[in-house]
């Protein structure tokens, strides 16, 4: 095989990789518009607050399995969201502001610029590191080698960070499935979102289930954080880029719609990858990552704005 | 419209201070500078209130039209030799046919998408003004000629008061032209709108030239002050400051949410270093390590309260927009700028009683 095909193929498995973050942030991020109808600009900033919770866990406080830390930070960013959600968005509900879709796009604005400070304020604005969750077997199966920080299956080497991380996240999203498609409460909320006065006359509590769908979504936001933070260096504004490029993957997988979510997050891993892969020059090429998914989002919005899997409005 | 003795009193008094503030700051140019930079802000804010709170497109892109005129006139200053009024006027032009662009860009998106597409294209000026060093300068930031070739600060100030007072002369001659009363309807209901005859494409684009406009000479006139710019001016934290000045002040008002600006520039600066008898600083020193645990630090005549004092206004911003919607400055204005005619009511109310009885 020659070379150029290798480094794609090596930049694709990277994508599909991140590409699984990236979902299980936007499918929060879906769960929050479908139910509460709203977008949340302030999502990447739950993932950031993850990630810091993880790293604190981890690093500075009793040294606590990984294992633990990921679940107790997305329990951290379950509350922030959830009690967001009933101080701020609620009133929403009840009719007593007056614009409320300029309301719910300022208010989370807002609530990003607080959460970015207030960590810039706590935790102060150096970079973070946090230690490898797992140390991978040492094995040697011919073509799939495992070392500690490393696996290589063929001439494709994934990190055992990243690996770990996309495995969190699939796990995640089977969880997911499982509770939005077989327990009563995940019925109740995707009930909600098809049609709340419909799911109102059943017994549905519309209020509860959008605190709790809020609650959810950044909940996964802050779980995916946590589970990427020992790949990254941490500091207070990783949040922006992941906020944007959450809104990417939803628009482009169609708005409300979780298997477009799923699908789009994993092709803008892939595209993410390969554009910054195949540009020569190192420089450009890392800092133009972030772009390609927002030029995709761009002629996504400019061409068929219900995106993927979007349902017609 | 009738004003009141008080109203000129205020407008008076406004404008001595503002006229004699370089007088009374002439010896501290630090708060000049403060007042030269709010003013540069209050701009921006009450031209985003014109775009936002007037025509109802919240769009977070305005500081990235500040940043192109400011940009382009660098560029053209150092590449050109063009004097710093040329490019100045090159780079405000640009900026309005980028805001052009953008407008028609935004023509079919409405308020989520809308805000995300301007957030985004936002980023992608940063990212591609932090990679293209050759034309940039990438993060090492661009230096600009001076506008005036002074080192005092005076004459920035009145420059730049002066583009406060015509761009926002300018904003409330088009807010109440007909122009206005378009822009409203199409903040209430396009569709509405545009079933009356209102010519929503091209009110739409023109609300994204004009405010482009002005945020793009303010923009270069500022990078030409300060003589140096970086791709830092785009972070979002930057457009949050804006529109949380705007908020706070009163989206739905020109002036609110200029004096919104200029109230939340120097809180911001006051709040920097809260002072501390010179008694217990020795303490304060010993007890730095403990005071940095919690993001503060100790300067030379108080604590230096560094991200705090933007959580504080992330919180008057989030109160703002839950409990008072008109913003927290403009009510104020709005009762002083209604007293007389509330006196008049109130007298019709009387005669009107009067004849009854």
């Amino acid at each position: 095989m020659d070379g150029t095909f290798q480094l794609a193929l090596r930049l694709i498995a990277d994508g599909l990789v991140m590409g699984f973050i990236y979902a299980l942030m936007a499918i929060g991020l879906t769960l929050i518009f479908s139910v509460l109808g709203l977008v949340n600009f302030a999502h990447g900033e739950f993932y950031m607050i993850g990630g810091y919770v993880a790293w604190f866990l981890v690093t500075k406080f009793i040294n606590m399995p990984p294992l633990l830390a990921v679940p107790l930070a997305g329990l951290a960013t379950f509350i922030i969201g959830a009690v967001f959600d009933y101080l701020l968005l609620q009133p929403m509900h009840k009719g007593e502001i007056e614009r409320p879709q300029e309301y719910a796009i300022l208010i989370t604005f807002g609530w990003a610029f607080i959460l970015q400070y207030l960590t810039l304020a706590i935790v102060g604005p150096w970079p973070q590191k946090t230690p490898r969750y797992f140390d991978l077997p040492t094995l040697d199966l011919g073509t799939l080698k495992l070392t500690g920080a490393m696996m290589k299956a063929g001439f494709i080497p994934i990190s055992a960070t990243r690996l770990t991380a996309a495995l969190i996240s699939v796990i995640l999203l089977v969880i997911l499935v499982y509770f939005m498609n077989y327990t009563w409460t995940g019925k109740a909320l995707r009930a909600v979102s098809e049609d709340k006065q419909a799911a109102a006359t059943v017994g549905i509590n519309p209020r509860r289930m959008s605190t709790l769908a809020f609650g959810l979504g950044t909940m996964l936001a802050g779980m995916a954080g946590a589970a990427l933070v020992p790949a990254f260096a941490w500091v207070p504004q990783v949040g922006v880029p992941a906020t944007t490029k959450t809104f990417v993957i939803m628009v482009l997988g169609g708005m409300g719609s979780m298997p477009g979510a799923m699908i789009g997050g994993l092709i803008i891993g892939v595209v993410e990858a390969l554009g910054a892969g195949l540009i020569p020059d190192a420089i450009r090429a890392y800092a133009y990552r972030d772009a390609y998914g927002l030029i995709i989002f761009a002629l996504v919005l400019l061409l068929r704005p219900t995106g993927l899997f979007g349902r017609k409005s | 419209m009738k004003r009141s003795l008080l109203q000129w009193l205020i407008i008076a008094v406004g404008a001595v201070v503002m006229l004699g503030v370089p007088f009374a700051l002439g010896n501290k140019p630090y708060w000049l500078h403060v007042a030269i930079v709010a003013y540069f802000y209050a701009i921006l804010a009450s031209s985003w209130a014109l775009l936002a709170g007037y025509a109802g497109q919240f769009s977070f892109g305005h500081m990235a039209f500040m940043a192109v005129a400011a940009y382009t006139s660098g560029i053209l200053g150092r590449d050109l030799g063009m004097t710093p009024v040329q490019s100045i006027i090159i780079g405000t032009l640009t900026s309005a046919v980028v805001g052009f662009v953008i407008g028609v860009l935004c023509l079919r998106l409405r308020s989520t998408y809308l805000a995300l597409f301007t957030l985004a294209f936002s980023e992608i000026l940063r990212l591609a003004l932090n990679s293209e060093l050759d034309l940039t300068g990438g993060p090492n930031g661009l230096t600009l000629e001076l506008l005036v070739d002074t080192t005092s600060r005076v004459p920035y100030y009145y420059i730049m008061l002066g583009l406060l007072i015509v761009s926002l002369a300018f904003m409330y001659w088009l807010a109440n032209s007909s122009f206005g009363l378009f822009f409203h309807a199409i903040r209430e209901d396009e569709e509405a709108a545009a079933a009356m005859g209102v010519n929503i494409v091209r009110y739409k684009i023109m609300a994204f030239v004009v405010t482009s406009l002005i945020a793009g000479l303010a923009g270069a006139v500022e990078a030409h002050y300060i003589g140096f710019i970086t791709p830092n001016i785009l972070i979002i934290a930057q457009m949050s400051i804006v529109v949380a000045m705007a908020i706070i002040g009163g989206v739905e008002s020109l002036l609110g949410a200029a004096i919104g600006a200029i109230f939340v520039q120097f809180m911001l600066e006051l709040l920097r270093e809260i002072p501390m008898p010179a008694s217990i600083m020795p303490t304060l020193a010993q007890m730095e390590g403990t005071l940095e645990a919690f993001g503060l630090s100790v300067g030379e005549h108080g604590i230096l309260t560094n991200a705090w004092r933007l959580v504080v206004f992330g919180f008057v911003l989030i109160l703002t927009l839950r409990f008072y919607q008109n913003g927290l400055l403009y009510p104020i204005i709005d009762r002083l700028s209604r007293r007389p005619v509330l006196a008049e009511t109130v007298a019709k109310r009387i005669q009107a009683t009067e004849v009854e009885s």
